[in-house]
């Protein structure tokens, strides 16, 4: 063998294994990327599946059925309940200024309302005002009073939803006389006496007083509190519409 | 040269996916909780606050658990630094516009409790040293003890064994 044609077979060798060595790079690169697309796939099939969990479970219930019968009660508390239903009750603390009784109410407001309508609680609203620094206490207590104000049950709702559709952000005056005003006159208000007692603060005094009562005979730490025949209802289950619904239907047994 | 990057790749790893996990886990309970917390920033249109608010803890866990283990190192930590640094970008939001907020970092519903002063200075700094060590896991992956290098993807150990195989042939040719 001549030494050019050594060289050529030495070439051809190395040429060889210069192939296998970059087939075998292929291999390793298309490994690479099938595992990282499936670890990756998979990851986001797991960020995906929880948040549709947490969704599902706060899923809001639709509107089934009429309002049951509202009553205002003289301490600024409000019943609503099908006539006959005393039990189980179910009492909602909330401060219309509260953020977290706004998103209470958009979760699993309409279930309280389900429950009542369809006869399976006596639900018993008990706006109070907690807050102690401003801005969020002056607007808390202008809410509460406007509210004293409605004397029918069914407006008082409407009014109700209005004000935490509207919520202010808690760093700047809000529920303004003109605002509550509007939304009384929204809620179906024709009685001359509203806006009178909404702008003089008529019910300032007593919402004040009836907080105080409120927090010191039921030592609620946060709102909203809700309590199922006295007991309190654990915030995670506040929060999600069916556990609620269970809680619910398990104490009317 | 033997420098203990690494190891300091696995330790960042292992602090940075710790801290996401335990955010995410104390948040995952209730998510009411954490939509409520993004909404406290004020930052957000309510419907966006609202996923976000969902998303975000499971997001955390998932990322931190890729973390600790070491897998998809580097797009894990890509998306942790972002979200460190998103994060400092909402406190610092938060404390320029006056905001009274706890950052609802760790669970919480990001409202202040009666007496409670935000520390929004503490927070911004660990956010912003959290971000610092996603840069580092994103220069420097996987570190030891990850499944990426277990694995050969990518990182230091694929990384080398294809210099090798690269160095080898041009040391054949020279030859």
């Amino acid at each position: 063998m001549s030494k050019g044609e050594r060289t050529t077979a030495t070439r051809g060798a190395r040429e060889k294994i210069r192939e296998q060595q970059a087939a075998a790079r292929a291999r390793d690169k298309r490994k690479r990327v099938i595992t990282y697309v499936a670890a990756g796939a998979v990851a986001v099939a797991a960020v995906w599946a929880g948040y549709w969990y947490g969704v599902s479970r706060s899923d809001s219930e639709d509107a089934t059925g009429g309002l049951a019968p509202v009553a205002i009660q003289a301490d600024g508390s409000v019943v609503m309940a099908q006539s006959g239903v005393d039990k189980p009750v179910l009492d909602v603390y909330e401060d219309f200024q509260c953020p977290a009784c706004k998103e209470a109410e958009r979760v699993s407001g309409q279930t309280i309302k389900n429950l009542a309508a369809e006869g399976k609680a006596k639900v018993v609203y008990h706006p109070i005002t907690i807050f102690s620094q401003e801005p969020t206490r002056s607007n808390s207590l202008r809410a509460g009073n406007a509210a004293r104000c409605l004397t029918d049950g069914k407006q008082w709702v409407a009014f109700h939803d209005l004000l935490y559709q509207n919520q202010p952000s808690e760093t700047e005056e809000g529920f303004t006389n003109s605002q509550l005003l509007e939304w009384g006159k929204k809620a179906g208000v024709t009685d001359p006496g509203f806006e009178q007692c909404v702008t003089s603060g008529k019910h300032v005094q007593a919402q004040q007083a009836y907080s105080q009562k409120i927090m010191d005979a039921q030592k609620l730490n946060h709102t909203p509190t809700l309590k199922l025949n006295g007991t309190e209802v654990d915030n995670s289950v506040v929060f999600s519409p069916s556990e609620l619904r269970d809680a619910v239907t398990k104490a009317a047994k | 040269m033997r420098l203990p990057i690494p190891w300091v790749t696995t330790a960042a790893r292992l602090v940075l996916g710790g801290v996401l996990i335990a955010a995410g886990a104390l948040k995952i309970g209730n998510p009411s909780d954490s939509v409520l917390a993004v909404k406290a920033y004020q930052l957000l249109p309510d419907t966006i606050a609202v996923t976000v608010g969902y998303a975000l803890p499971i997001l955390e866990i998932v990322v931190g658990v890729l973390l600790v283990v070491g897998l998809l190192t580097r797009v894990a930590a890509v998306i942790a630094a972002l979200l460190m640094l998103a994060f400092v970008l909402g406190i610092g939001w938060a404390w320029a516009n006056g905001l009274r907020i706890d950052c609802g970092c760790f669970g919480g519903g990001g409202q202040l409790g009666a007496g409670q002063e935000p520390a929004y200075l503490l927070d911004i700094l660990r956010d912003f040293g959290l971000a610092l060590l996603g840069a580092w896991t994103v220069r420097f992956p996987p570190g030891r003890l990850a499944l990426d290098g277990a694995l050969g993807l990518g990182g230091d150990g694929a990384y080398d064994s294809a210099d090798d195989l690269a160095d080898d042939d041009h040391a054949e040719d020279q030859r």
